[in-house]
């Protein structure tokens, strides 16, 4: 965060962008302290930020207002919209599942999390057990009651040779979901498991009513309910008036995409939709000149990945991808191609957004072209073709810059573009170079799990290491942070140094949207404060 | 003219059946299916072998194909792949949109196109066929996403006067719909004016070259009567040609134009379907604009030889 210089600063004192967060924190409820410690840790001093966040606490008083239309674009619909949330992959699903169903539980701003539709949630000593609390009272738009009997089928989807839930190896250590009564649950695990209502928050375990089979016009217990619902025009979501907590902010939100990005950019400047995913980082500069609207950019652990497959030439020799390593020019990546809104990567999935298992202590690997001519002279490689396909913005452009590096030191970077359909069927882990992009996981465990583990089906790079594997399944019955740290790094370093993953970058969620709509939180795990908003955002132009 | 009209609709229905199996074929052999890109990066060899069976996805392509075929016979166009949603069910609105928008330019664009045609080619070498023929040839150059994006970038961001999209809420007011949608009409009536222009003039210029013209002219007609009266009959066939094919690209290819307004449409919806490999949904885009253009190309021959009296009436 930037503060301008002058005495005793207000609010306005503050970039565009921060003074967005700073009221949409505060209007959201999140504590005068915690914002003094964004501002501080932004360089403000104390007085500094505690004048800040007067001045914003009294604008804010007058602002959460209920009523109003929000309008979200985001980049990408069509017929495969669904509201099944088991098979939710795309920032439209999310933000339209977040605005029909509940979950469990529901994240915080810091990925922490807090009961939602089970009031109460623990586990016993050995994480082995965990017992959810059902909330009394709630009922499903069409007026039946929510109770256990709903968790064990929204649970149960996930399970079984005919699931085609696209979170099933997220839950597949709960070895069999147990109703105790009308409102409780339990989950009994094959072993240790401290973060599984983590998982339950994302949105694929989202709560449907028993039996929902048709998807058109389901059933949920959220904040909306479905006005018209369109797979690839668009759906209007109305207020829910017998929500069981005090209700959401807008009247009603309608839901789209446009995808075209120069023409989402120009209907949020023409003030014709409030929302928009996915901004374009060349048109910063554009939201930023204009008036009444703001940039929303959050720092995450999403990245984009370079993959050289560990089980054939030429990823299976461990200089080549040395080498590799080494001619990434990560802070050039940063602040060129993602235009600042991101961080370096160090090859390693885990950065700063993971909180305290990540593993800082690891030292950022720098472009250093000997010893990438020194590894490539050792592979006996001169030549290499890479399969690219925009999968993250920037993605050509990051392997764009590595082709130009890869000359320096000797090596024939070949790069075939490919279509962005088809590319996750046909060509990712199917040929020996090709590029990756995940977004950020709920934590640490389940990001390294799902794509670093010896079995795990999504391993990029098909990298096998044994001791990895025994690290992750341990750590989790760890409750010594000390320990658990050590472990943690441990993982980390192994990634870093051995796999076949090169991660020289991690990608910001960047977004925009209008000056007239606030209560958007920071939340890491997706666009718009990790897809939250729908209940939360409200209009201050009203 | 009875025959030959009953002829052409049994070759278009062929035509149908023949684009029907190449869009098939077309779809099938593009990489991956409609499981691998819906469950994309988070797919897993079972989770795809269930999506598949659900879907009745596991079935040989052929068996694929004539279910298909069994449902248009019936009437039944499906369901999407993709989404679960009847094909009828996201047909239906795009369908509407996009005859509404196509109808609305073809009413202002023909008629325009043909009397500044007329009138570009009545009056050759001077100042207004120059204006004309200068404006025309400066708008075919102009690809459609470049006016669509100036005129968003005038009218709506800097201006504010109308919306940047046309994405036909429903709740939108009768004038707040026509707002919307005057940019995508203005580049549409655009693109496919000038085209029109261009050609009627050139089709009538090409009749004023030939004999009985020189003739009439000989004989002191007026021009305005040579064209009128003689020429225009003898130029009609080629000019309903490049209309009814102008028409047809307004239903199927206008995916630039939906696109940069969000304006839902049918050819929108068939690249969707193309991307998610969605068979029955492309099938079905398919149909409709293969159909278009058989339908409008009947009629432009039709038109053609009623306006002609030598193919009226053949010897």
């Amino acid at each position: 965060m930037t503060e301008s210089k002058g005495k005793s600063p207000t609010i306005n004192s503050l970039s565009h962008t921060d003074q967005d967060m700073v009221k949409s924190g505060l209007s959201r409820g999140v504590s005068r302290r915690v914002v003094m410690g964004w501002l501080m840790a932004g360089g403000a001093t104390v007085a500094g930020a505690g004048s800040i966040v007067a001045s914003a606490t009294k604008a804010v008083a007058a602002m959460a207002q209920k009523g109003g239309t929000i309008k979200f674009a985001s980049d990408l619909h069509g017929p495969s919209d669904t509201l099944d949330p088991g098979l939710n992959t795309s920032t439209i699903d999310y933000s339209r599942g977040r605005a029909h169903y509940n979950g469990l539980v529901q994240f915080n701003d810091d990925t922490s999390v807090r009961p939602e539709l089970a009031e109460e949630f623990s586990s016993n000593a050995d994480n082995t057990e965990w017992t959810f609390k059902l909330r009394q009272g709630v009922t499903f738009h069409d007026g039946s009651s929510f109770t256990a009997d709903d968790v064990m089928y929204s649970m149960g989807r996930h399970y079984g040779e005919k699931s085609t839930s696209t979170a099933k190896t997220l839950v597949s250590d709960v070895a069999e979901w147990v109703r105790v009564d009308e409102y409780t649950v339990k989950a009994k695990m094959s072993g240790p498991n401290g973060d599984l209502p983590k998982i339950l928050a994302t949105s694929q375990f989202k709560i449907i009513k028993d039996g929902t089979t048709d998807f058109q016009n389901p059933m949920g217990t959220g904040p909306f309910k479905l006005a018209d619902y369109q797979p690839g025009v668009r759906s209007l979501h109305t207020r829910n008036e017998d929500y069981w907590r005090d209700g959401p902010n807008a009247d009603s939100l309608e839901i789209f995409a446009i995808t075209d990005k120069v023409a989402r950019t120009s209907a949020l400047l023409s003030g014709d939709i409030d929302l928009m995913q996915g901004l374009d980082p060349k048109a910063i500069p554009q939201i930023e000149s204009a008036p009444g609207v703001g940039i929303w950019s959050v720092a995450s652990g999403a990245y984009i990945g370079i993959v050289c497959m560990t089980n054939t030439s030429p990823g299976d020799n461990k200089d080549f991808v040395l080498a590799m390593k080494y001619i990434q020019r990560r802070e050039k990546i940063v602040r060129s191609i993602l235009k600042g809104q991101g961080t370096v990567g160090n090859d390693n999935p885990i950065n700063a957004a993971y909180g305290p298992d990540f593993c800082s202590d690891l030292p950022i690997r720098q472009h250093d072209l000997d010893k990438a001519k020194f590894h490539l002279k050792k592979s006996g490689i001169t030549e290499a073709t890479i399969q690219v396909a925009e999968v993250a913005p920037g993605t050509t452009d990051v392997v764009l810059l590595m082709q130009r590096e890869a000359q320096k030191i000797g090596l024939k970077l070949n790069i075939n573009k490919v279509p962005n359909d088809g590319y996750w069927g046909a060509v990712w882990m199917k040929t020996p170079m090709n590029v990756t992009t995940w977004n950020m996981r709920p934590t640490a465990n389940v990001m390294m799990n799902l794509a670093f583990a010896p079995d795990a089906p999504w391993n990029d790079s098909l990298w096998a290491n044994e001791r990895m594997g025994q690290l992750l399944v341990e750590s989790r019955a760890v409750t010594d942070a000390a320990l658990r740290h050590e472990m943690y790094c441990e993982m980390q370093t192994l990634i870093s140094e051995n796999s076949g993953m090169i991660i020289p970058a991690h990608r910001n969620y960047l977004d925009a949207k209008s000056d007239n709509v606030e209560g958007i939180g920071t939340m890491p795990l997706g666009s718009l404060g990790g897809y939250e908003w729908p209940e939360f955002a409200f209009r201050t132009d009203l | 003219m009875q025959r030959m009209v009953i002829q052409r609709i049994i070759i278009g229905f062929i035509t149908l059946w023949v684009v029907s199996v190449l869009v098939f074929i077309g779809t099938s052999i593009l990489p991956g299916d409609v499981a691998e890109i819906v469950l994309g990066q988070t797919a897993t060899p079972e989770s795809l072998a269930a999506y598949r069976a659900e879907r009745g996805l596991d079935q040989p392509l052929y068996m694929q194909y004539l279910t298909w075929l069994g449902g248009m016979f019936t009437g039944d166009l499906g369901t999407s792949k993709a989404g679960g949603a009847s094909i009828s069910s996201l047909i239906s609105g795009r369908f509407g949109n996009t005859m509404l928008l196509a109808g609305i330019v073809a009413i202002i664009s023909v008629p325009m196109s043909v009397v500044l045609g007329l009138l570009a080619a009545m009056y050759p070498g001077t100042w207004i066929d120059r204006i004309l023929t200068f404006g025309t040839l400066s708008l075919i150059s102009v690809p459609e996403f470049f006016i669509a994006t100036f005129m968003v970038l005038i009218f709506a961001v800097q201006l504010q006067w109308l919306p940047a999209i046309a994405t036909m809420s429903p709740e939108a007011s009768f004038w707040e719909t026509i707002g919307s949608m005057a940019m995508p009409l203005i580049t549409l009536i655009i693109v496919v004016a000038a085209q029109m222009i261009r050609m009627t003039r050139a089709g009538i210029l090409n009749v004023m070259n030939s004999p009985y013209i020189e003739m009439a002219i000989l004989k002191g007609v007026k021009r305005k009567r040579i064209i009128l009266r003689h020429a225009f009959y003898n130029a009609i066939g080629p000019i309903v040609n490049v209309i009814a094919l102008n028409l047809a690209y307004l239903v199927s290819g206008v995916v630039i134009v939906e696109t940069i307004f969000a304006y839902p449409g049918l050819a929108k919806l068939m690249i969707d379907g193309v991307q998610t490999r969605d068979l029955p949904l492309v099938q079905a885009c398919a149909m409709i604009f293969c159909g278009t253009y058989v339908i409008l190309i009947i009629m432009a021959d039709v038109a053609a030889i009623l306006s002609n009296p030598r193919l009226r009436n053949p010897k």
